[in-house]
């Protein structure tokens, strides 16, 4: 059959099209498979202490940066979508509340995923890349070490925990970014503000409901970056397509979860 | 002994294509063969790294399949390897490099005692001193060093050299041959390398695989005179033949 048979075309594409689907369950399973296969090494405490503590720091520490800066705009860009609706119907009150609502809920724990996904989530793929493809974790596995307990478990606890106490400060600081452009562009005083976060509208449900998120985030993140690593073919450019399909199935599933924690936790 | 039968492994493509084989105890055996021909996937399954479609393989009488992953582990403590992409601990310097197989299996050895180890092994492949540097900022063949370094610091009882002298120039790579050779002691050791002038100058016995297949096994005497036209004209490295 010619390839220009117009049959041929819609037979590949169908073809085409289940085979996407198949190899997209295919990495779900696989991620699924070994989410299950780390937390039963977490959950008998079977994992390398040191190394949680070097990725903690790796991870956690050096993201500082990148959260501070984020987050503090974050805070100001909700303002800037709220002025509108404040300057229109005098609502200045209740600018803190609309702020932190949208921040502690939503805008916090997602950002910081996505900014995190990208430095951390990547370079965590290509570690465990080039792990494999210099046959790094052969040599573990030939010393009796269980790749799985000593590499694996404890980036995924220090990405998770990364991303929680992450969003502890990113609330912070987004909301201190909050305040800053509400008085810089409305004149919303201080206290103002202050009173409208705190008047009673908000309360600790909601700050959870942030962290509960950035704990799923967390682990997505994880399981994505560590399952593309670890299954990376064919040398460096394999350890170059590996993260970016690892970054991009992080932020997919980042949303899609995002959607139905928000759902289910309201 | 290294017994090995009827091993099948296929990724894509078969890339064993049933491979019967036996390493005496005490045996240097040189596996030859053209890129591709599965020698470092069969090196892989003797080590019980990876698991064969079909097939046995027995070490010291031990059938690796039969075995838990468990029991894998701790069989595995047997084995010294130096793989072909090195394998270095980008995280960690060539010192801690070299020691972390005593850390791991020889929890009772003492600071001191590790560090002299190590000293040792790094003027064994003449690399004095270089305990600090890491991995990355070494040049091909002194990570290839080092990885030999490593493989034999825990002085295991089977060691496997995948091109221990690859990217070396011909006198480290006669040396590091001749290193191999004189600490072996009683150890089985398995060395795949292409840099035939020198390998068969310290092998026992040599085999010879294509395509997934061993086509030639015999004493390194027999290698050389061999009237096998593949054998032939890989060990004199001939232009004009079948490969
Ligand atoms: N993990 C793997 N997944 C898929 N295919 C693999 C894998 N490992 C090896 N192969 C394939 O198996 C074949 C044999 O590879 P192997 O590394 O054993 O060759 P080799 O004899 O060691 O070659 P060289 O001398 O170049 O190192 C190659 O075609 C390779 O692509
Ligand atoms: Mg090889």
């Amino acid at each position: 059959m010619s390839l220009a048979s117009p049959h041929a075309a819609q037979e590949s594409l169908t073809f085409r099209i289940g085979k996407n689907l198949f190899d997209m369950s295919e990495v779900a399973g696989g991620m699924a498979v070994l989410l299950v296969r780390v937390l039963w090494r977490i959950a008998r405490a079977n994992f390398d202490w040191n190394e949680f503590k070097t990725n903690m720091y790796k991870m956690g520490v050096k993201s500082t940066p990148i959260v501070v800066v984020t987050a503090l705009f974050v805070g100001a860009i909700a303002v800037i979508q709220a002025a509108p609706m404040v300057q229109q119907y005098g609502a200045y009150g209740l600018l803190g509340w609309g702020a932190g609502f949208s921040v502690l809920r939503e805008l916090g724990p997602l950002l910081t995923a996505l900014m995190i996904s990208g430095r951390v989530g990547a370079n965590n793929t290509a570690e465990l890349g080039t792990m494999v493809v210099t046959e790094q974790i052969d040599a573990l596995r030939i010393l009796a070490i269980d790749p799985l307990g000593f590499l694996i478990a404890p980036r995924l606890l220090a990405i998770v925990l990364t991303l929680v106490i992450a969003n502890i400060y990113a609330d912070a600081l987004a909301l201190f970014g909050a305040a800053i452009a509400s008085k810089a562009m409305l004149g919303v005083e201080y206290g103002v503000f202050l009173n409208g976060l705190t008047s009673g509208l908000l309360n600790f449900g909601d700050v959870a409901h942030g962290l509960i998120k950035s704990a799923f985030f967390g682990l997505m993140m994880a399981i994505a970056s560590c399952y593309f690593g670890l299954a990376v073919k064919g040398g460096a450019p394999g350890v170059g397509r590996a993260v970016n399909a690892g970054v991009v199935a992080s932020a997919t599933g980042i949303f899609i979860l995002d959607y139905f924690v928000s759902f289910i936790i309201g | 002994m290294i017994a090995i039968q009827g091993l099948q492994k296929a990724f894509r493509e078969p890339v064993l294509r049933g491979i019967d084989l036996t390493v005496p105890k005490g045996c240097l055996y040189g596996l030859i063969g053209p890129g591709a021909a599965g020698k470092s996937v069969l090196l892989k399954h003797v080590v019980g790294l990876m698991r064969p479609d079909k097939g046995k393989i027995f070490v010291d009488g031990h059938d690796l399949l039969q075995m838990s992953e468990l029991e894998l582990q701790g069989f595995r403590k047997r084995f010294g390897i130096a793989f072909q992409n090195n394998a270095l601990f980008d995280h960690l310097s060539v010192g801690e490099n070299i020691a972390f197989p005593l850390r791991r299996l020889h929890k009772d050895m003492t600071e001191q005692e590790i560090q002299d180890r190590v000293d040792e092994r790094l003027r064994a492949v003449a690399l004095p001193g270089m305990q600090d540097r890491s991995p990355p900022s070494l040049s091909g063949g002194q990570k290839r060093r080092v990885g030999v370094a490593r493989a034999t610091v825990a002085r295991p009882p089977i060691l496997i050299y995948d091109e221990p002298a690859a990217g070396l120039d011909p006198v480290s790579s006669q040396k590091i041959f001749d290193l191999l050779k004189k600490e072996k002691g009683d150890a089985t050791v398995i060395m795949v390398s292409s840099d035939l002038d020198r390998l068969l100058t310290v092998t026992d016995r040599v085999g010879m695989m294509l395509d997934g297949k061993i086509i030639f096994d015999g004493t390194t005497e027999q290698a050389q005179n061999s009237n096998n036209e593949y054998v032939r004209q890989f060990v004199h490295g001939l232009t004009e033949g079948p490969l």
